[in-house]
């Protein structure tokens, strides 16, 4: 099974490293917000709105928006943590893990305001691509945005149960000189 | 030992983006400006929920202090405070929510002193709405966040002693 793909087929214009205010359009972007927190969520889905993308479809629970992952193959999702009974780490891994999901790959920030190392770590080995610490702003949600768009590293999959973006850290990646593979 | 393999995406999420949008700073406003209504609702709503974080500490202090059931409440409600504070335009509330969050926390039961501290907090917050404390008020966050400090410091010196 092979489902490598060269970057070479990635539109040579899109998410390239130019600088931030270079500006990018967004729109034709398809977004999940999950958030048990209806002002949170709102916030958020206007943040996104307000950045010019138009498909934007918010979900107050875990497990009503793990059908919505399957259904509507979002191309990025931003999830809370601190849900219940699903909590975002949990919904975070069935994606990961989910046979009938459309797309594993799909890019995932974890919106939190737990943000002690601990935490990070055990978000990471859940197979977030990103962190959101709360409080946000408009700002920091466009930056993590680009983020996600500039970000090109690859998947691992480990028969230790991981799937996800590689974990390990960009400096031990460049240490690996030529044989470093999905380097942007 | 696990083995692993990698893998590069079939699709990616740049994909479907392309350059020449708004530049970062207008983004930046115009998402600022479409949120101005939902920001300027804050106020009304936050403090319905600082009135109930009020009621479940008087409840977590009359009968549960050491209920793990109503302790997590209190935390969670905290939590989710120092969350919107700062997203709405209070930072205050952050400030003063972060540091009960750090009080509360892996706190098994709420001894006397403790729920000083705890009231103190909730207080603070109330005190920020009443005043209109909004955006970041410089010295006065940098300041309350060390008086709440040294304070959290004092009363677990004093419990340790």
């Amino acid at each position: 099974m092979s489902l490598e793909t060269s970057w070479e087929s990635v539109p040579a214009s899109a998410g390239h490293k130019a600088s931030m205010s270079d500006g990018y359009d967004f729109s034709a972007l398809r977004i999940l917000v999950v958030d048990d927190s209806f002002h949170m969520r709102e916030l958020v889905r206007t943040f996104l709105e307000g950045f010019g993308i138009k498909e934007v479809t918010v979900s107050s629970d875990a497990e009503e928006a793990y059908d919505l992952v399957v259904n509507l193959d979002p191309d990025l999702i931003i999830t809370d943590w601190n849900m219940a009974p699903v909590s975002g780490l949990e919904f975070v891994e069935r994606i990961r893990k989910g046979a009938n999901v459309p797309n594993r790959f799909v890019p995932i920030i974890m919106l939190t305001g737990y943000t002690e190392m601990k935490r990070v770590e055990e978000a990471r080995d859940a197979g977030i691509n990103s962190f959101l610490a709360k409080p946000i702003s408009a700002a920091s949600l466009y930056k993590r945005l680009v983020t996600s768009v500039q970000d090109k590293r690859q998947y691992v999959e480990s028969t230790g149960g991981y799937f996800g973006p590689d974990r390990r850290s960009t400096k031990r990646r460049e240490f690996r000189g030529k044989e470093r593979r999905g380097g942007a | 030992m696990a083995e692993t393999r990698f893998l590069k995406p079939q699709k990616h999420i740049s994909q479907k983006v392309r350059p020449g949008g708004p530049s970062m700073e207008q983004a930046i406003l115009q998402a600022v400006n479409a949120a101005d209504d939902l920001i300027g609702q804050y106020q009304g709503w936050a403090v319905d929920d600082l009135e109930k974080l009020w009621q479940s500490f008087v409840e977590t202090s009359r009968s549960g202090r050491a209920d793990p059931v109503r302790l997590k409440q209190l935390y969670d409600m905290t939590h989710e405070a120092r969350g919107q504070g700062g997203s709405f335009g209070f930072p205050l509330i952050s400030v003063v929510g972060d540091s009960m969050c750090k009080y509360l926390e892996g706190r098994p039961r709420l001894k006397a002193r403790d729920l000083d501290v705890i009231r103190v907090h909730i207080m603070a917050m109330k005190a920020v709405f009443r005043q209109g404390l909004k955006g970041h008020q410089g010295a006065l966050s940098k300041e309350l966040h060390e008086l709440l400090g040294m304070f959290r410091a004092k009363v677990a010196q004093q419990q340790a002693g």
